[in-house]
């Protein structure tokens, strides 16, 4: 009984194993494709992250990648250095604000544009929007700041010229050399410059509503807002959640519009710098220009266990509130 | 069925696409410095025994760019060496080529000199000139001064003399590396001539400017000569990052008694609407020089040069109007003080495929005829030896195009302060006074720069950190919205360095200080 009981168990299990093999040949041109792409992932992403020892030892780059193991193990010294660095408090500010403002404002700002641009009944205008408005994504962030050196200057600048000029305000506004406007700059140019890219994704998704859902509202006599609030939003559910997730997993990088290094960078400047210094920055300040590598290690892993913990949870609660979810 | 197979060779054939696109695109990543150096090395042998080294200048902003012109030329016949230039493209390019070990033969830097003074990065000179080259003789005091921890020199600065030195040479003057403010002639003229004798009085003819032409800007400051020339008036002895002494005793430049006043002197500035705002956070270099020509500005900050560099720009671009240099000194209170060990050094780095020829070719230019042909040009073609001890110029030494055309001087990769002082000694030039101006009120302490941090030392990492510190502070004292504040903002300064442990750090200066001052005793 017990022997029976066992063979069937193993017949079973070699069928399940033959099974298994059958499928997995059927689908082989599709595991050829999977598995560049782990191997892609196993190469550059995880690979490297040996260096993550550095943060814990006393490194120097002249002792080359062989010194990321030999050198002396110093514990958490370069995390408690980071953590009483005078401008802590403010580069986490920063990082902080920055990501959320970006979450808040560059986050529905696609949504809206996609819905706006659904009740566009016009095609060729529609198109034309639709084009224009992503275009700036395939200009780099080195060009954006460029020209907005010529928009916003506040000396040459082509905006304050025609503010001034028209008497709407009496003194230049400092928009790319004041703290006050960092935050501002770096959001708006940001939603300027993604916004139409990820309107597409929103765009496909409302393509994706059965049409005859509109039909049957419009003779029920649902108004146009009332079609977007109970047809087009609960639609494209599923799509914002999964691009919700994504952002608040990358909101320490910008989320969804990205950029906060760039931006940093390149806005930044010595008189913008105590809105405009976040973490990446430092890192790469004290990294590079000083080659404390085993700081600058520190410094961001501290940011990627943030991050981690964001898309865990954010994850969560969208399994929890929506129902759909990344993993 | 046949479908099936061509959609599976179809698919196989591309995922082969993907995977070579891939690597490939992996390989130019990661490599692509490599085999840029491979074919710098291919190259080294070729035309007729002459060799070529790679030199990085990690300077941004270095006006030449490529090994040519007669003064290349004449120092590759003399030593047989021709190099292949690459300069930096930001002041991040060295840090990562050191930390890739992506290194050519020599690099040519004065921001990283600590860092490359290490065994396991460069050649130590000592024991190459002990093989290659023993009869290349440097004096003690530059010995001494480049020494390391380690016992070895890796370079020597150009740019340097000893007080002694320059007594001893009239004629030389010193670089361009000395502060200036020029003014536009012709508005000063339209002012009535008002004389400008004392910071008072420019501060009026700068408010005047700003009352009779509300479009100009009265000054505007080269980014890199923001603070030199006022901190000269008012007296203080280092700059803001450095070390002075007082008493024989050594302590950080924020905390010199005239530092505060200097910076209510620049905020007043600011708040009268004398500079701008974004004076302090201009991106290049460039901007001061095209508000200027364009004649957008009354007053331009820079060097000695700044009339005469500026004169000839706008004579080039057709404009009518000139600039003329104020006196280097313009209160009774003015110092200089050179606590210089000189400007930038070169490196043979460990990646050199011919150290000896390296050491041979900085030797060549080490002697005296070698520092002659890089600082003035090619005998005869340039200049004339005058008798009296300085050279006769065939060309306006201020005329950068001309200068930087030829290659004149930019090859310093080895020279001296004396030497490069005389190129700036032309009778009756704008420079030639106002730098003798600035050599009257100098006073040498080189012993002040031996306080140097050893690289990876935790005085570096603390030094770099409050000199970071202090980048971002003093702005926010300059642009305060009152004295009040802009006071508050340097005493926050202040302790903020104090809190971050500056006195552990002149603590630690002043043990240095006394160790080493003895080489120029």
């Amino acid at each position: 009984m017990d022997l029976d009981a066992q063979f069937t168990r193993t017949a079973d299990h070699g069928g399940q194993q033959h099974q298994l093999w059958k499928r997995f040949k059927k689908q082989k041109v599709l595991h050829v494709f999977v598995g560049l792409g782990m191997i892609f992932l196993l190469i550059f992403s995880y690979t490297p992250m040996f260096g993550i020892l550095m943060a814990f030892k006393d490194y120097s780059i002249s002792n080359g990648i062989k010194g990321i193991f030999t050198s002396e193990w110093v514990g958490l010294r370069y995390f408690d250095e980071f953590i009483h660095d005078y401008q802590f408090a403010t580069i986490v500010r920063n990082t902080l604000v920055l990501s959320l403002l970006k979450v808040i404002f560059a986050f529905p700002a696609p949504i809206l544009l996609a819905i706006l641009l659904n009740e566009v009944k016009n095609m060729a205008f529609k198109r034309f929007v639709q084009t224009i408005s992503y275009l700036p994504h395939f200009i780099s962030w080195v060009v954006v700041v460029g020209v907005s050196y010529a928009f916003l200057s506040a000396d040459v600048g082509m905006v304050n010229r025609a503010l001034v000029e028209t008497g709407l305000i009496d003194k230049p506004l400092n928009i790319l050399t004041s703290p006050n406007y960092f935050w501002g700059l770096a959001v708006g140019s940001a939603i300027w410059k993604e916004m139409g890219w990820w309107t597409i994704i929103f765009l496909a998704a409302i393509t994706g509503i059965n049409p005859s859902l509109y039909e049957a509202a419009e003779m029920d006599g649902a108004g146009r807002l009332a079609r977007i609030r109970y047809i087009t939003l609960p639609g494209i559910r599923g799509t914002i959640v999964v691009v919700l997730v994504l952002t608040i997993g990358s909101i320490l990088g910008g989320g969804l519009v990205g950029s906060n290094f760039e931006q940093a960078y390149l806005y930044g400047n010595s008189i913008n710098n105590p809105t405009s210094e976040i973490v990446q920055t430092y890192a790469f300040k004290v990294g590079l220009s000083d080659g404390r590598f085993s700081y600058a290690a520190a410094i961001d892993l501290i940011q990627s266990v943030i991050s981690v913990i964001l898309i865990f949870s954010s994850n969560f609660i969208a399994k929890r509130v929506s129902g759909s979810s990344l993993f | 069925m046949k479908t099936i197979k061509s959609y599976k060779l179809l698919a196989a054939a591309l995922s082969a696409v993907l995977a070579f696109t891939m690597l490939s695109a992996c390989g130019g990543n990661g490599n692509g410095g490599d085999s840029a150096a491979k074919q710098d090395g291919d190259s080294s042998a070729s035309s007729g025994g002459v060799k070529e080294l790679s030199l990085f200048i990690d300077a941004p902003w270095y006006p030449v760019k490529e090994w040519k012109g007669p003064v290349a030329e004449k120092i590759t016949e003399k030593t047989g060496v021709k190099l292949n230039v690459t300069v930096a493209t930001d002041d991040k390019q060295l840090p990562l080529m050191i930390a890739s070990g992506d290194l050519p033969d020599l690099v040519f830097t004065y921001a990283n000199i600590d860092r490359l003074s290490d065994s396991k990065l460069s050649y130590p000179w000592n024991e190459l000139i002990e093989k290659y080259a023993p009869d290349f003789k440097i004096d003690k005091t530059r010995i001494a001064i480049h020494t390391m921890d380690d016992g070895n020199f890796y370079t020597v600065r150009n740019s340097f003399a000893t007080q002694e030195e320059m007594a001893q040479n009239k004629y030389s003057i010193g670089s361009d590396g000395h502060p200036g403010i020029a003014v536009r002639e012709d508005i000063l003229k339209e002012l009535g001539n008002p004389p400008i004798q004392s910071l008072d009085d420019f501060v009026k003819v700068l408010g005047m400017v700003k009352q009779k032409h509300p479009e100009m800007v009265p000054l505007v400051l080269d980014k890199e000569w923001v603070e030199q020339y006022f901190m000269q008036q008012f007296g203080t002895e280092a700059l803001i990052d450095g070390w002075y002494e007082r008493d024989s005793k050594i302590d950080y430049a924020i905390r010199q008694p005239k530092m505060l006043e200097y910076f209510k002197f620049m905020n007043s500035l600011y708040r009268n609407g004398y500079i701008l705002a974004e004076n302090f956070a201009f991106a290049n270099d460039q901007i001061d020089d095209q508000y200027v020509t364009s004649g957008k500005a009354f007053a331009h900050g820079y060097t000695v040069s700044a009339a005469e560099a500026d004169n000839n720009k706008i004579k080039s671009n057709g404009g009518a109007f000139t600039l003329k240099m104020l006196p280097s000194a313009l209160s009774k209170d003015a110092k200089a003080v050179s606590t210089g060990l000189g400007f930038a050094g070169t490196f043979i780095t460990k990646k050199n495929k011919d150290p000896e020829a390296s050491i041979k070719f900085i030797q060549y230019l080490a002697s005296d005829e070698g520092k002659k042909l890089t600082m003035f040009g090619v005998e005869g073609e340039h200049w004339t030896w005058n008798e009296a001890g300085y050279p006769n110029l065939k060309y306006d030494p201020s005329d950068a195009d001309f200068v930087n055309g030829n290659g004149i001087k930019w090859w310093y990769l080895y020279n001296d302060g004396v030497t490069e002082g005389m190129l700036s000694y032309v009778p009756g030039a704008q420079k030639t006074q106002a730098l003798m101006e600035t050599k009257a009120i100098t006073t040498y302490k080189p012993a002040i720069g031996l306080i140097q941090t050893q690289p990876d030392s935790k005085e570096k990492t603390l030094k770099t950190k409050i000199d970071e510190m202090i980048k971002n502070e003093k702005v926010k004292i300059y642009l305060a919205k009152s004295e009040e504040e802009a006071v508050a903002n340097y005493e926050n300064m202040v302790k903020t360095a104090e809190n971050m442990g500056l006195q552990q750090l002149v603590d630690w200066a002043n043990e240095t200080y006394q160790k080493k001052k003895s080489l120029f005793e």
